[in-house]
This record gives C-alpha cells, sequence and structure tokens, in this order.
C-alpha cells in the first residue's frame, strides 16, 4: 500500500503577534510528529494572521535574511530552495549577520521552522516581501531543512470584506512540487475559487491539492447546519476532487479578528469526492490522517478524464479568447 | 427563487450559530486580558439573549448585570430581568436612575438661575412639544445608563457588552453613545425576528420572549408603534435591501409596498452617522481611521 500520513493544523493565529503564532506552530509540529505523520499543513497566512491591514508592512519575511540569519553557515550552504515555479533563484549575496543583532526582523521564524523541517516537512502561510519591496500572500513548503516550495496566491480577493489587493501583489503561477513520493500543489483560498487554477496543478501532475485558507463563517441558511460559505467551499472542494481525481486537502483556520470568526472544517476530500476526513467547525485541532495513492491509481484509472483531457482545445480556445 | 427570504435561526442551524456567537465572545474579550462582562438587563429579549451567550462563553460567575429603572419604567421589566439573573445565577446590581435623571432635567427646565447666555427658552421648548421631551429624556436615560455601564465596567474590571440587534442599528432606534455603546457585542448582526427564535433555543423565559418590544423609556411605549412597522416586516425588507443588496426598485417588484420601503430605506441612510465613528478632518498624512489602518484586534 502507498500510504502518505500527513497532520491537517487547524490553528487560530493571532494578527501581529508572529512569536506567539510560531510558538503554536511549534506545538502542532510536535504534536503530528509525535502522531508519526510526515507532512503537517498549516492555513493561510498561519504566522501572521489574516487581516493585517497596515501591519502587513510590520509582519513580513524576506527569505533574503533568512538565509542571511542563520548564525552557521554551513547551514546556509545545505539549505537549497526549491525551482517549484513560483519563484526565482533567491539572491544570497549579502553578508552573514548574526541573529541576535536583528532586533525588528521576522525571519527567525521561517528559521526555526526550517529547523524543524529536518524532522517532518511543513507548510505554514506568511507575508513574504522580496528584493523590490513587494508583499506576497505566501506559503512555503519546507523539508529536510530546505524550502521546497513557496506559493504566491494569485488570485488576491478585494471585494466585500476582503482587500488583499491594496496590500499584496499577485503571485504568477502555480506550481507543482515533489514531497512524499508524489507531486502536489499549493492553492490559497481564493484560489480554489478559480477551477482554471486545480486545472493547471492536476494537468502538471499534482496528485494533492493543498488548500489552505482563512475562510470567515458567513450566511444562515434554514436547516443546514452549516454555515453558507462552509456550504460551497464543500461543494467546491468535493468537484475538484472527483473531477481531477485528485486528494484535496484543506486547512482552513479557526479564531476571531474584530468580529469575524473564520469557520474551519479543515477536511480531505477523496478522488471518489467524498469528505473522508474533517475537523470540527470553528474550533483549534489536529487531525491525523493517511491518504492511499493505490486508491487515487483506482479511481484514475476507472474514470480516466485526466488522461483524456485535450490541453490542445483547451490551449487553442484560450488563445481565441484572448486575441479575440 | 431561492434564499429570498430571511432565513430562521432554527434547530439544525442553531448549533453553529450558537458557538460561533460563544466563541467570538470567548476570543474577543480573553484577548483584551479580561474575562469578564457586565451588561444592562433591561428586562427585554435582546439583553437577555446577549447575557445567556455570555454566561455560556464564559462562566456564570464572569458575567454581571446591572438594572437600571426609572421611576416610569415599567415593573415587569425588573421582574423579566430578575429572572434571567436568577435562572443563570450571575451577580446583579441594581441602580435607579431617577434622581439624576430628574434632577437634571429640573434644572435645565425650570431653575432660572441655570447658567447660559443663549436666548433658548427651555421651558416654552418643552411646553410647546411633549414628545420632544419624552425623546430627550431617553436618550437622556440611556445615556445615563451608559455611563454607570461604564463605571462598573471600571468597578468590575469587566467589559462592557453589547445588546443592539442588527434591526435596531439599521434603523438607527438607539441612542448613539446610549444603548448603542459597548466593547463587543455578540448580537448586532441577527434582525430582531431571529433574535426571537434564537432566545428560544436559548432557553430564555417565556415572559421575556412573549410580550411586545419596548424600548421602555416612557409609559406604553412601543417600538413597532413608533416606528410605524412591524419588525417582521422591516426584517425581511432589510434583508433584501442590505443582506441581498438588492435595490428599492427591486425589492418592490417583490411585492412589498414602496412607501414602507422607502420609509425603511430612509431610516437607515439617516442614522449612519451613529454606526460610525466621529469624522475627523484630515490635515497630516495618516490620519487615525482614514489611512491608519489596524484592526482593533491589533497587537
Amino acid at each position: 500500500m502507498d500510504l502518505i500520513k500527513l497532520s491537517l493544523a487547524q490553528i487560530a493565529p493571532v494578527p501581529g503577534l508572529l512569536a506567539y503564532n510560531l510558538e503554536k506552530h511549534l506545538e502542532y509540529i510536535d504534536r503530528a510528529k509525535q502522531a508519526g505523520s510526515e507532512l503537517v499543513i498549516f492555513p493561510e497566512l498561519s504566522l501572521t494572521g489574516y487581516f493585517l491591514k497596515d501591519a502587513v508592512y510590520d509582519s513580513a519575511i524576506d527569505f533574503n535574511d533568512i538565509i542571511v540569519n542563520n548564525i552557521a553557515a554551513d547551514k546556509v550552504q545545505t539549505r537549497n530552495i526549491g525551482n517549484g515555479g513560483c519563484r526565482n533563484t533567491i539572491n544570497n549575496k549579502n553578508e552573514i549577520k548574526n541573529k541576535n543583532d536583528e532586533i525588528k526582523n521576522n525571519s527567525y521564524i521561517l528559521d526555526e521552522l526550517l529547523d524543524k523541517s529536518s524532522e517532518i516537512a511543513v507548510i505554514a502561510g506568511f507575508v513574504e516581501s522580496d528584493e523590490d519591496f513587494n508583499f506576497y500572500n505566501s506559503t512555503c513548503c519546507l523539508s529536510g531543512g530546505n524550502i521546497l516550495h513557496v506559493h504566491r496566491k494569485v488570485y488576491l480577493p478585494t471585494y466585500g470584506m476582503f482587500e488583499e489587493m491594496r496590500y499584496f501583489k499577485q503571485g504568477k503561477a502555480f506550481g507543482v512540487f515533489d514531497i512524499l513520493g508524489t507531486k502536489a500543489a499549493i492553492l490559497t483560498c481564493e484560489d480554489a475559487w478559480h477551477l482554471s487554477s486545480s486545472y493547471i496543478a492536476v494537468n502538471k501532475g499534482a496528485k494533492l491539492i493543498i488548500i489552505n485558507s482563512a475562510s470567515p463563517a458567513r450566511g444562515i441558511e434554514e436547516e443546514n447546519a452549516q454555515f453558507s460559505s462552509v456550504k460551497m467551499w464543500e461543494e467546491l472542494l468535493s468537484v475538484i476532487a472527483f473531477y481531477y481525481k485528485s486528494y484535496v486537502i484543506y486547512v482552513n483556520r479557526v479564531g476571531f479578528e474584530d468580529g469575524i470568526g473564520f469557520s474551519g472544517g479543515s477536511c480531505v476530500f477523496s478522488p471518489n469526492g467524498t469528505k473522508d476526513y474533517c475537523l470540527d467547525y470553528l474550533d483549534e485541532g489536529l487531525l491525523n490522517i493517511e491518504l492511499n495513492l493505490d486508491f487515487l491509481k483506482n479511481e484514475r484509472f476507472k474514470t480516466p478524464i485526466l488522461r483524456d483531457e485535450n490541453l490542445d482545445i483547451t490551449l487553442k480556445e484560450l488563445n481565441g479568447i484572448i486575441n479575440r | 427563487m431561492l434564499n429570498q427570504y430571511l432565513p430562521k435561526i432554527d434547530s439544525t442551524n442553531f448549533k453553529n450559530i450558537n458557538k460561533l456567537l460563544m466563541n467570538f465572545i470567548r476570543e474577543e474579550v480573553g484577548r483584551t486580558g479580561v474575562n469578564k462582562i457586565v451588561l444592562g438587563l433591561s428586562g427585554g429579549i435582546d439583553s437577555a439573549v446577549s447575557c445567556y451567550l455570555a454566561a455560556a462563553a464564559l462562566g456564570s460567575e464572569n458575567v454581571s448585570a446591572v438594572m437600571m429603572p426609572y421611576k416610569t419604567s415599567s415593573s415587569k421589566s425588573l421582574e423579566d430581568a430578575m429572572l434571567v439573573v436568577k435562572d443563570l445565577n450571575i451577580s446583579y446590581y441594581i441602580a435607579d436612575i431617577t434622581d439624576q435623571i430628574d434632577s437634571y432635567f429640573a434644572q435645565s427646565v425650570y431653575n432660572k438661575s441655570y447658567y447660559n447666555n443663549s436666548n433658548l427658552d427651555f421651558e416654552k421648548k418643552y411646553n410647546e412639544n411633549d414628545y420632544e421631551l419624552k425623546l430627550r429624556m431617553g436618550n437622556k436615560m440611556a445615556r445615563e445608563r451608559m455611563s454607570i455601564l461604564y463605571d462598573y465596567s471600571y468597578i468590575l474590571n469587566s467589559l462592557v457588552l453589547g445588546t443592539s440587534n442588527k434591526s435596531e442599528l439599521l434603523l438607527g432606534y438607539g441612542t448613539i453613545y446610549g444603548d448603542m455603546a459597548s466593547a463587543v457585542n455578540p448580537i448586532g448582526d441577527i434582525y430582531k425576528t431571529q433574535i426571537y427564535q434564537l432566545a428560544k433555543y436559548l432557553g430564555i423565559p417565556d415572559s421575556l420572549v412573549n410580550k411586545a418590544p419596548s424600548a421602555d423609556l416612557w409609559q406604553d411605549q412601543s417600538d413597532e408603534e413608533e416606528l410605524g412597522f412591524t419588525y417582521k416586516l422591516a426584517d425581511e425588507i432589510m434583508y433584501l435591501l442590505i443582506d441581498k443588496m438588492y435595490k428599492p426598485e427591486v425589492v418592490i417588484s417583490m411585492g412589498y409596498a414602496p412607501a414602507v420601503i422607502e420609509k425603511i430605506y430612509n431610516k437607515i441612510k439617516k442614522s449612519q452617522f451613529k454606526r460610525r465613528l466621529p469624522l475627523i478632518a484630515k490635515v497630516s498624512q495618516r490620519t487615525i481611521n482614514i489611512d491608519f489602518r489596524y484592526l482593533r484586534d491589533w497587537v
């Protein structure tokens, strides 16, 4: 049996309190490791909180600083940056500084997670700043002390209660990366609402679609235990899992920010479209699960939608739309 | 058409709504460093709902109620408030506001030695319009109660819990810096119609549920009489105007009377100021709440 053991960490980050959030990550990472998981996944912006507004400026981590800040020079050499397709190679020309000299530098946060990632792979959300001082709603996958992949959120909701485009720059790709002997893609919240993103991910080879989010609970419906937003999410996740014959791993946060409560309900949908695992709504929790890739293989054989996908037609039609 | 009507809080969705509201109180209160609340308990359904939620979220020992009757307040109001206090086993305080209200209005209206240099004749103004005085007294009472609550907030090291529902907040049927003032409000996004449904599942005594809504600012006051429409109708219309964001003409096309829609829409627009902080004249590069933008939960 081709099993993958992983954990979903449904936490309530406190906006702007990075040190507190890091401690919570470390606690959940240890628990996941004790449960025998090889990967632990945290929600969107799990290290910083979501509705940061102007505090985006104070919460950012620059990858250049992470490498710079490593006290031990050998770590710099052993840490590689994956070519997940979302980032250029990271420039490491800066001098090595002592971490203690940096009073207000947030980079130690990712540094500590990188250290932990030699024991268990970690996917966590943070505010990234680049060498041009742009800010991104980013998610990193750390493994073996290396940055395996970084996904910069592409679709930044800026409507209703959301104002991401006011602060963040859009990512430019949906990268697929190798992890736990298979291929995975990270979609962040709104990314998943655009069905093109999961279409791209599976056609690039992803078997695991990891969706990390900060989705507020909203909308009352009669004779429906769930909030409207939760219902829409679960329908979407089921569709992605079934029609793209993939495991969909959804990790949503909980907790409140200025009265807005995040719904939680982190869950896993199997390639047959059913919800196999689920954490409770609105409360923190850790879910340790096993995914069977043989089951995915079986589903893809029985219903070979992906095999028959015609990328040429899609491309031709897209070109037609763009050049119209 | 689906979902075109105000959804009921029912036995199915109650569980998660209740959990959300309790988590809200626990987390938003807890993050300030205190884990206690104080609220004004009127004997009405709104403050009762807030109180039951708070007691469930924080424990009865962390909830205090203050009853602040005026001499004309209905005695049933205090009795009903006591039902809540006893049912939840919470501490309570009774602070009668008659003296300070009467003293203030005695001074400003009748006392000729009252210091002023204006030509405004308070007595004449009072005699001209009885309703205006009632309104002024009602607002004064609401602000007196607010002032007492914030004093108790200090004494008890507790946050003031809000008790305004979505209907009255939207209609502006409340006193700015009076009953509308609070630190956190668990029921401000719940329409009055839904408050009744929520109350049923929270187990609030029938005596509070089965009476006409009243601000009880003067004898036999009735919310619905004063507003000129029922909460049931207003909530249906406001759900379409606000939650669904339909334009008034669309709501008219759905069969509601244009006059009522217009009246409600005007009330919502005219009371916008009550729901926002005071305007600040922008002078600097970075102005509070304009381009100095942080969560209130900012840390």
